[in-house]
């Protein structure tokens, strides 16, 4: 290093210029790189206007890369050069500097809410942080996505307290119970058939002691009546005075609306920078190796173990990338015969793969009709395992096959010798065996889209398939029914994890510690895959959007399962895992994981679109009975509206608005790609630039040194660097 | 909030703060953390300045940094004396710029310094050589390291003279989102 000993020091980083005494020039680190120019721009200029003594000058301070001392300096002549202010600029800046530090004990004082801030910041030191990023994602899946339904689900719940007494209310509501607000029934416009008015969920007879546990564990009995499912909801309004009333079946559905709309916005909003980043990113594979080699490293790793768990990473992906990039070249010079052959060989794996999908989903719609046919079945009813097995038997094959398949797929695709992007697909297999499913229940609900068929014809639905004197049937309505099968995918869920975590993982990781045979040790303890438990999150929030129209409870029994899943989770992560082998990029596949997410939102709305758009509501339950389509609700309300209103929200859904709306849509998305385009060109341009002033510099330096020496045979001392200059000048010239 | 403690004059906090990204509190925590490295030698009144080094060995016993391949090099560039033995002010100033509120230009900046191992303002072929036997524990075979140097260097030498100046490790930094930890 060049120590600067002339005491007179120019930090070029900052543009400043000021004297130092020699002892302080000594601890100069930045004064002996030449840089030919400044890395920073310089922020903090030599002239001060009145606000640069606030946050901008404090902030520009901060990220000098300079040491403390020279930094101290630095303040102290700044502070010194008093700008002249009037005394309302003055007030501005003290104002604005206690507004600052009151923000930062704000901020100090909100750490201690972040939740799981400690358990997480001891995850990402022992694991580093891929792990860090999908535990954060969890933590705020989870708790954005409860927050807004608790908020919700409370509000509306208050306004049914005065329902509390009529919990086993039937169709009509008899007014002549007396309750704290007063209930007025909306009233029927259509007339139902007699048969489809019938709905009685409570358990007639002999009630079994099971019983109770069988209906916590699928949502019938004594759980179908309460406020957690959809049949509970009355159509009425709840008059809170004499002007105002509260319209319940309105309030459900914009409720529902207003969440999976929050939802959407609040998945957009954080893919916004991943979306960023990814674009950036974009040509991510010309640097993968010096990615790799700069940025491998974790400085917050601690411990040794994560330090040589970590460093075994580093140079497994380096050792990847080789590989691969072997791979490329052979591919590249292969024969003909060897391709042929190649692609024979991927067209039958993908068939095979396809063929596995097929019968996977073919398991699903199977298992669900079964379901419901066995559970009329009097030798299974009478048999407590029988009867939660045959409840179970969807959510069962849904999970050994969002198990087999993805597994299965894995194994086939390494004969394919594709390099990594299946991830994607298999995603998608998980998410649709769940429309499978949905579409299974479509089927049987409204016979499939056939309104006419016997079964359906009075009620426009399948009501026979819910004959009223069963024991645990859940009685034609089918929006319960719905909402009771979404309840038991998350319910089992749940159990599948927690119960993998403690009869699969503990005892592996017991069996892998205590016997030392060669298979055992070479199959080793549990992995802890990053990808695969995001992916597990994204069905099941996918799962909890499908069914939080027909339940509207669900999300708050997902936070909660969520925050126990984080800790069992966690729980495992010490105990039994060894990190992934394969490290995980954290920042690029952030952006992945949203996508699918809003792929997951997306794949949930269908069903609720459909059904609040086409199918009948159920006559005997619901807040919708007395409607045509849950829809009609809306345009009800609005013609309660003012006139200028109504027409207003009447010209919104015509024509005379959503062409014109389209158009100019269609105009903004045009000019962002024009800019888009000009952009990526301004890019290649400056990097091609960058490239040749690079070229310049050292055609120039080559010059320079050829012409010092020749130089220096002339002149001697300090005024060599003069000649040097004038020699450049003459160069330029 | 009680200017309770008497380690620091209030200048000197406010000093600290304005030139570091930490809080009171957390610069008061470091202070105690820089202090257990050694009791006998850190006084507990900073108010007149008192010049005090702790020796390499002990800074690099720190568990943060103990087992980081990089220990050596980080020690070095914080350090007023370029060996490793850190005041107060260098400590203060190196977690500052390790911690999670330094921008990410800061960090490349001080990362470039790390990785250049021999002082000389650019990444040559030898610094990345010697980075990436500490990062990989000497476990590649010199095949492979020469490989992954060559590939390194036509991915990011931009201004094609065989090594990588500050300028283009900013702009191969700024493409990479994973860099700022």
């Amino acid at each position: 290093m060049e120590w600067n000993l002339s005491g007179r020091g120019t930090d070029r980083s900052s543009g400043y210029q000021y004297h130092y005494p020699d002892s302080e020039s000594l601890r100069s680190r930045t004064s002996s790189h030449s840089y030919s120019r400044p890395p920073y721009p310089p922020r903090a200029q030599g002239e001060h206007s009145p606000g640069d003594e606030t946050g901008e000058g404090v902030k520009a301070l901060r990220e000098l890369p300079l040491c403390l001392a020279q930094k101290r300096i630095l303040s102290k002549v700044s502070q010194m050069k008093i700008p002249v202010v009037t005394k309302w600029q003055s007030w501005k800046l003290s104002k604005s500097k206690s507004m600052k530090k009151l923000g930062e004990e704000v901020k100090e004082a909100s750490h201690y809410l972040k939740l799981w801030r400690k358990a997480l910041l001891k995850i990402g030191e022992n694991g580093g942080e891929g792990l860090f990023q999908w535990e954060r994602t969890e933590v705020r899946d989870c708790f954005n996505q409860g927050k807004q339904r608790l908020v919700i689900g409370t509000g509306r719940r208050d306004w049914e307290r005065g329902e509390g007494g009529l919990v086993a209310l039937l169709s009509n509501p008899s007014p002549s119970v007396s309750l704290p607000c007063s209930l007025t029934p909306l009233p029927l416009s259509l007339p139902g058939p007699a048969e489809c008015l019938h709905y009685n969920p409570s358990p007639q007879g002999l009630v079994y002691f099971y019983s109770y546990l069988l209906d916590l564990l699928s949502g019938t009995g004594f759980m179908e009546l309460s406020a957690l499912f959809y049949g509970y909801y009355q159509n009425s309004e709840v008059g809170v005075s004499s002007q105002f009333s509260y319209n319940v079946p309105l309030a459900y559905l914009l409720t529902c609306l207003f969440y999976i709309l929050l939802s959407l916005t609040w998945i957009v909003l954080r893919s916004g920078s991943g979306f960023k980043l990814a674009v950036v990113t974009g040509d991510g594979d010309l640097s993968s190796y010096s990615m790799s080699v700069f940025c491998g490293w974790d400085f917050g790793l601690e411990g040794e173990q994560a330090a040589r768990l970590k460093q075994n990473s580093i140079r497994y992906e380096l050792q990847v990338e080789l590989e691969e990039d072997d791979l490329r070249r052979n591919a590249a010079s292969r024969t003909l015969a060897q391709r042929v052959c190649l692609y024979t060989l991927r067209g039958v794996l993908n068939l095979l793969v396809v063929g596995l999908i097929l019968a996977a989903f073919y398991c699903i719609y199977r298992a669900s009709e079964q379901s419901s046919i066995l559970q009329e079945d009097p030798s299974v009813k009478d048999n407590f395992f029988l009867l939660l097995l045959v409840q179970y038997l969807p959510s069962i094959v849904i999970t050994a096959a969002n198990f087999l398949v993805p597994t299965l797929c894995d194994i086939i695709i390494r004969f394919e010798r594709y390099s990594m992007t299946m991830q994607i697909k298999l995603t998608l297999i998980r998410l649709t065996s769940l429309g499978v499913l949905l579409y299974s229940l479509w089927n049987q609900i409204t016979c499939g889209g056939e309104p006419h068929e016997s079964a359906c014809r009075p009620c426009e639905y399948n009501y026979a398939q819910y004959p009223a004197n069963s024991l645990h049937s859940c009685s034609q309505c089918w929006e319960t029914r719905v909402g009771q099968e979404m309840y038991k995918l998350m319910i089992f869920d749940f159990i599948t994890g927690v119960v993998v975590i403690l009869l699969v993982e503990f005892p592996r990781r017991m069996l892998v510690d205590h016997c030392s045979c060669k298979p055992l040790q070479l199959w080793g303890r549990q992995e802890f895959v990053v990808p695969e438990n995001v992916l597990g999150l994204v069905y099941a929030q996918t799962v909890v959007w499908t069914g939080a129209f027909f339940c509207p409870f669900l999300p708050l029994i997902n936070t909660v399962k969520f925050i126990l899943l984080f800790y069992f989770k966690k729980l495992t992560l010490f105990q039994n895992c060894r990190p992934a082998s394969r490290t995980f990029r954290s920042s690029t596949s952030n952006f992945f994981f949203l996508l699918v997410l809003l792929l997951g939102l997306g794949l949930a709305c269908v069903p609720l679109g459909y059904s609040v758009a086409v199918i009948h509501p159920s006559f005997g339950c619901g807040p919708f009975r007395s409607l045509r389509h849950m829809w009609d609700v809306v345009p009800q309300s609005l013609t309660s509206l003012p006139k200028t209103a109504q027409s207003f929200f009447n010209f919104l859904g015509s024509q005379a608005f959503a062409v014109p709306l389209f158009l100019l849509s269609c105009l903004v998305f045009s000019y962002m790609a024009a800019m888009a385009s000009v952009y990526g060109n301004n890019v290649a341009q400056l990097k091609a630039q960058l490239k040749l002033e690079g070229r310049d510099k050292q055609f120039l330096v080559k010059r320079i040194s050829e012409l010092t020496p020749a130089n220096q045979k002339k002149s001697a001392g300090p005024s060599g660097s003069v000649v040097d200059i004038s020699e450049t000048r003459e160069l330029w010239e | 909030m009680g200017n309770k403690q008497t380690i620091f004059t209030a200048e000197q906090l406010d000093a600290y703060q304005d030139c570091t990204f930490f809080t009171r509190k957390e610069i008061l925590r470091l202070f105690h953390r820089y202090r257990d490295l050694a009791p006998q030698l850190v006084p507990l009144d900073y108010t007149s300045k008192p010049d005090v080094k702790l020796p390499y060995e002990l800074i690099t016993s720190m568990p943060e940094l103990k087992d980081n391949p990089f220990r050596q090099r980080i020690a070095e560039v914080f350090s007023e004396d370029g060996e490793g033995n850190m005041t107060l002010d260098d400590f203060l100033d190196m977690f500052s710029v390790l911690s999670e509120m330094a921008p990410r230009d800061l960090k490349a900046y001080y990362a470039f310094k790390i990785y250049d191992f021999n002082d000389d303002d650019y990444i040559c072929k030898s610094d990345l050589e010697k980075t990436l036997t500490r990062l990989t524990r000497n476990e590649l075979t010199p095949e492979e390291v020469r490989l992954v140097c060559e590939k390194v260097m036509d991915e990011a030498d931009l201004d094609n003279d065989g090594r990588l100046s500050l300028e283009d490790f900013q702009h191969m930094i700024a493409r990479a989102p994973d860099f700022l930890r």
